[in-house]
């Protein structure tokens, strides 16, 4: 096997779709060297979509490619770096996060994960001849008003299907739901049950499933397979939606980041993964709605998120944990008076050393990051030692004789 | 020890360089690499979707303003 080339960036995202690509203009804009890498089309599932009509900003709507291909540009002109291919491993256990693809081994301080997901399809006949924008639609937000007076077919009867399929007979005049279980028997909740039988724009084809996918070019007709009896049975429908169930990508980050049931990787609404410098974007993310728009807003927290971490870092690694004298760090809160007041006599302290120890504060009401790399519940008025670079002690008897002590303790030993 | 083999499709229109690299890739051995430099959007797409349909390693790189190298790694 060959030898894969190292190369090393401030950021790297995984994943081009809006969350990603959003991700990338602010790491770009903020000046991070940033690469991002897709596997596929840049732009990510929203280019399956032929309208976007619900991106703000598109009174007279867009098409999804031509609208991911604006972000992609805005990107590139920010100096992103794009690369396309797969990623095969990630590692983010050390300082350096590292991102495997089959030539390279990229190397960053901050991650952004953006690698979305896919909807779980049939596999029945013909299927992928109609997948998005032919005929089979997995987003009834997205595709509902094309189908004004027309018949649709829902695949899935669980609470996705139900309430996309309530929110389809708005539009379309006939809704014909395949379920795969006994007649009366459905995923969804008992409530939504309830409703979608009494809905008389309603109808349900009992334990079928579709046996294959039938149109010249567009879909016109779907064919279900009656489980019991064998029997198939052709549907003319405008539009196939199928709900059931979404596959998020994270196979490669099983392990790496904390993810839930389903597989989708459960955030703060920082962003934050719970891993140091791991962020996730967009629809990969555990949450509620997933639309262009959310993700552009998953993307713009992760990117200042990223951008912030490594700032962090900057000031961790050259400020705080200098190795080159004995270091104090004192830790106060901007709206604690007590520790406020001590600051000054800090700084006097410093100078009297004549530029043989070196102080640093911390500003607990800006934020916790900084003190959570050296302990964990730090309160105001906390002093770190350092020596050489390595933390030394931390206390928080905060007297002048006290600290004096300390110092001429550290200046001994260096 | 694996070779990597570079193909000039420059200029060259769908189908002509997907029928180029998969002649290039059949006399290559499991390992080597083949470089193809593509300047046409269709081929952009064709030759990486028909390159992982194969299951080899691919990276779709852009080297210039429309112009781009699908770099494949023969897996099998």
């Amino acid at each position: 096997m060959r030898e894969k080339k190292r190369e090393r960036y401030d950021v790297v995202i995984i994943g081009g779709g809006a969350a990603g690509l959003t991700a990338a203009i602010y790491c770009g804009r903020a000046r991070l060297n940033t690469l991002l890498i897709e596997k596929g089309l840049v732009g990510g599932l929203a280019t399956y979509t032929n309208e976007i009509e619900n991106f703000p900003g598109f009174p007279e709507g867009t098409t999804g490619l031509g609208l991911m291909e604006k972000f992609h540009a805005q990107a590139k002109k920010f100096g992103v770096k794009f690369k396309g291919t797969d990623v095969k491993e990630v590692n983010f256990e050390n300082e350096w996060k590292e991102v495997h693809t089959f030539r390279n081994i990229f190397e960053s301080r901050a991650v952004i994960i953006a690698s979305g997901g896919r909807p779980r399809t049939t596999g029945a006949i013909n299927e992928k001849d109609y997948l998005f924008d032919k005929g089979i639609s997995f987003c009834a937000t997205c595709d509902a008003a094309a189908n004004e007076g027309k018949t649709v077919m829902i695949i899935g009867s669980g609470d996705a299907a139900i309430e996309e399929g309530m929110f389809l007979t708005k539009f379309a005049s006939e809704v014909i739901i395949s379920v795969i279980h006994d007649e009366g028997k459905m995923d969804c909740n008992e409530i939504a049950k309830e409703q979608a039988i009494n809905n008389p724009k309603m109808s349900f084809a009992w334990n079928t499933m579709v046996n294959s996918f039938k149109g010249d070019g567009h879909l016109d007709t779907v064919e279900l397979k009656n489980l019991k009896t064998g029997e198939l049975k052709d549907y003319k429908v405008d539009t196939c939606f199928e709900f059931i169930g979404y596959i998020p990508n994270t196979e490669i980050f099983k392990d790496k980041v904390k993810l839930n049931r389903q597989g989708y990787v459960p955030t703060n609404e920082l962003m934050e993964t719970g891993v140091p410098g791991i962020f996730a974007a967009g629809d990969v993310r555990d949450k509620e709605l997933k639309q262009v728009a959310t993700a552009v807003g998953d993307g713009a927290i992760s990117g200042v998120g990223a951008e912030k971490y490594i700032a962090d870092c900057d000031v961790f690694e050259q400020q705080i944990m200098q190795a080159d004298k004995p270091g104090f760090i004192y830790v106060y809160s901007a709206i604690d008076d007590p520790s406020r007041v001590l600051l000054p006599m800090m700084s006097e302290i410093e100078k009297s050393y004549g530029g043989k120890v070196k102080l640093s504060v911390i500003d607990l009401y800006k934020g916790r990051r900084l003190c959570d790399r050296l302990a964990c519940d730090v309160e105001p008025m906390t002093i770190f030692y350092t020596l050489n670079g390595e933390l030394a002690a931390t206390e928080i008897d905060c007297d002048r004789p006290h600290i004096e002590e300390r110092l001429n303790k550290l200046l001994a030993k260096g | 020890m694996s070779k990597e083999v570079e193909l000039d499709c420059l200029g060259e229109a769908c189908p002509v360089p997907l029928i180029k690299a998969e002649k290039a890739l059949e006399g290559m051995d499991v390992g080597d690499v083949l470089i193809c430099q593509i300047d046409h959007s269709c081929a952009m797409k064709n030759v990486p979707e028909w390159a992982r349909e194969q299951g080899h390693n691919v990276e779709v790189e852009e080297v210039d303003d429309g112009e781009w190298e699908v770099i494949i790694e023969k897996v099998k």
